[in-house]
């Protein structure tokens, strides 16, 4: 469960946000903490980081009736921070309504006060806050830094029974820049017991999806809420991954175009290509069916169902699926969609025909088009074509993907023949008008040449997922490459944590 | 072990039996009362329509059996959702073995998300018996156009315009909003879990 958790940091009984805890980068928010605190709470949060800035500057408390309003007027369990240094200081705080304090300076200076507390309060109640510039702790409201080495400290107060710890980078806090994921992967590594809350430098949903992806599950949001950088929400909106599809063209029941994988007996045998790249961390299979004709059909379905004992991802399977009977055919032999094609656009009502009896989610429309007024605009003048490229007709793309959603089909895959093949990316523009005209999931395809391309197709082509044929079949880029490079991009894919993902030389 | 698989004519059965078989088991594809009644696991699937999936099951007398197991029962997908009470899709009333209905993605006229919601996501939580030893994170195959709201029942989240249940359980009665069967070595994962409870 990744949990945001609100942030108030109070300067003069205001509302605000340092940079890097910088007293002169005050950026005023709100006259208000308590009408900011009572929006949380009307959003769903349940939970409020409070800072007193002032008090942790000055190291006695400032803002004690902003707090004890907060607490007294809503529901939200507080956590207090800033400037609690004594016995009378926690009590006071504690009185105000705070059920959670964090000792940051005072657990660097006076080990003794902090511990008494750990005891007497319980490691529920008591946070332990690592504050690291540099690699060591910060103190006084960051204005100075100790000889505390981060590791040191949190290896001091976990041996003490130190439960939860709030780390901080300051170098990242407030600055929108991404929170220090590797960090606290390394803490987490060391300390697997600890319960941390990353704090600093959020921006974004998927900086969310890094930080569960390091075994995270709280993470403070002060600025990425003021800045409206993600959704007011005490969870993330959105975590559905890109999809990398790889696809396959099948004669006669054998893959044809050279795959070139090292160490496969038999690069023709659609089944070790399928677990192959479900090892890989491919997240679905499209079988493309080239000869395509009726009398294959046998052929295709016991592939089918060879490829569907194998592997237990989803997969897909076209060409040449134009009847009811070619859909059950596929689907009761272990397929999850099918794709349809030239059937379609010979007679559109088959989609709903399909649809209507297996599911629009199973059903896949593929386009082939070519854009033929070279000079006008990008997006325009797509005609579709039939047969695998081999003849044009007079219909034009943007209608007639409307069309197929209209009529059923639960998922566009839209192959741009003019970047078929050329490696030069994907028909973007084409497919971000596709993408925003259609509810329905657009898979790219046609023109991957590079981990670049397709981080491009995922942001300018609003693509759900993307084809390739050629640069993964002759290992010019794995599966692998892709979905390291798109996460460092910050878009979020399914990572793959099995066992059989590493047998790849 | 005896599994049955609930056979009411929604659609592919192949991958989850495939599944079973995976694991070592030979499940049973029945609709009879004495069959399912008889089983020590119940896998209760469904992909498709809610009206339709309604009108098989109560043609064939399964509203009456399924509510009645005592056995651990795991609803996939549609079959989750047939747990509850009603469904927003063709305002269909289920079997109601566990309070609230199920809503759609396309309902919210805020809702700026593909529908159906198709792909891999994240479960939050793998704290229950049925989704032990996942690795973390833990990514499952979804595909769906109606939902259940996070609610008392939910065991696992997920996020799609918005937070909704993954996982659900009530006693004896679990359920999957995503495909064990397609989620890769961590579904597998799911189903043993699922047997070995």
């Amino acid at each position: 469960m990744i949990e945001i958790i609100p942030a108030i940091d109070i300067i003069n009984g205001k509302c605000v946000r340092l940079t890097r805890g910088d007293y002169n980068s005050v950026k005023e928010y709100n006259s208000d903490p308590l009408l900011v605190a009572k929006e949380f709470e009307a959003a769903g949060f349940t939970r409020l980081h409070v800072v007193d800035l002032d008090a942790a500057k000055q190291g006695k408390l400032v803002n004690i009736d902003t707090l004890r309003s907060i607490c007294d007027e809503t529901n939200l369990v507080v956590d207090y921070g800033g400037g609690v240094k004594n016995d009378d200081d926690i009590a006071t705080v504690l009185e105000a309504g705070a059920q959670m304090v964090t000792g940051g300076s005072i657990a660097v200076r006076d080990p003794a006060i902090f511990l008494g507390w750990l005891e007497r309060f319980g490691p529920d109640r008591i946070i332990l806050g690592a504050d690291v510039k540099d690699g060591h702790i910060a103190v006084s409201g960051w204005q100075e830094n100790s000889h505390s080495e981060l590791f040191g400290f949190l290896e001091f107060y976990a041996d003490k029974g130190i439960k939860k710890i709030i780390c901080t980078d300051i170098e990242r806090d407030g600055t929108l820049e991404g929170p220090a994921v590797e960090l606290y992967k390394k803490i987490m590594e060391r300390f697997p017991s600890l319960q941390l809350i990353a704090s600093g430098g959020l921006s974004s949903v998927s900086d969310l999806h890094r930080l569960y992806e390091a075994g995270i599950t709280s993470v403070i949001s002060g600025k990425a809420f003021y800045e409206n950088k993600i959704p007011l929400k005490p969870y993330p909106l959105n975590t559905l991954a890109k999809r990398i599809i790889p696809c396959l063209d099948v004669k006669d029941g054998r893959v044809v175009k050279g795959v070139n994988f090292v160490g496969l007996r038999d690069a023709g045998d659609p089944v070790e290509l399928a677990q192959r790249y479900s090892d890989e961390g491919a997240d679905e299979l499209v079988f493309l069916d080239i000869t395509a004709t009726h009398e294959k059909r046998k052929t295709m379905a016991e592939l089918v169902r060879k490829v569907a004992e194998a592997v237990n991802i989803p997969f897909t399977v076209g060409g040449g699926i134009g009847s009811l009977e070619d859909v059950n055919a596929m689907l009761a032999n272990g397929a999850d969609k099918v794709s349809v094609n030239s059937a379609a656009v010979r007679n559109p009502e088959i989609i709903n025909e399909m649809a209507e009896k297996f599911g629009s989610q199973c059903i896949v429309l593929a386009i082939d088009a070519r854009r033929e007024d070279k000079d006008g605009p990008q997006d325009e003048g797509w005609k579709v074509y039939l047969n695998g490229g081999r003849q044009r007709t007079d219909i034009d793309l943007f209608e007639w993907a409307r069309e197929g959603v209209e009529r059923g089909a639960g998922e566009i895959l839209f192959t741009s023949m003019d970047h078929d093949g050329t490696r030069n990316g994907f028909a973007n523009e084409t497919l971000a008008k596709i993408s925003n005209m259609v509810d329905v999931p657009v898979i790219a395809s046609g023109g991957a040449g590079t981990v670049q391309h397709f981080a491009d197709t995922f942001r300018d082509g609003k693509a759900d997922a993307a084809l390739a044929a050629g640069i993964f079949h002759y290992g010019d880029i794995s599966i692998n490459q892709v979905k390291q490079y798109l996460q460092n991009a910050n878009i979020i894919i399914r990572t793959h944590p099995t066992p059989g993902g590493g047998k790849k030389k | 072990m005896k599994i049955t698989i609930i056979d009411y004519g929604a659609g592919n059965l192949f991958s989850v039996a495939n599944a079973c078989r995976r694991l070592g088991h030979q499940p049973v594809l029945s609709s009879d009362e004495h069959t399912i009644k008889n089983s020590d696991r119940v896998i209760f699937p469904g992909v498709g329509n809610a009206v339709t999936a309604m009108r098989n099951i109560r043609s064939r007398g399964l509203h009456n059996v399924i509510p009645k197991l005592t056995q651990p029962v795991l609803g996939i997908c549609l079959g989750m959702q047939l747990l509850f009470e009603k469904s927003d899709e063709g305002e269909t009333s289920c079997l109601a073995i566990l309070d609230g209905s199920v809503s759609s993605f396309s309902k919210d006229p805020a809702a700026n998300v593909k529908i159906p919601h198709m792909g891999w996501n994240i479960i939050d939580n793998t704290e229950s018996p049925l989704l032990a030893a996942i690795p973390a994170p833990a990514y499952m195959y979804f595909v769906h156009s109606y939902y259940v709201p996070h609610n008392s029942y939910t065991i696992a989240n997920s996020y799609y315009n918005g937070r909704f249940s993954a996982a659900v359980q009530k006693d004896n009665f679990y359920g999957c909003q995503f495909h064990p069967e397609k989620s890769g070595p961590a579904g597998i994962q799911i189903l043993k879990n699922f047997l070995e409870l």
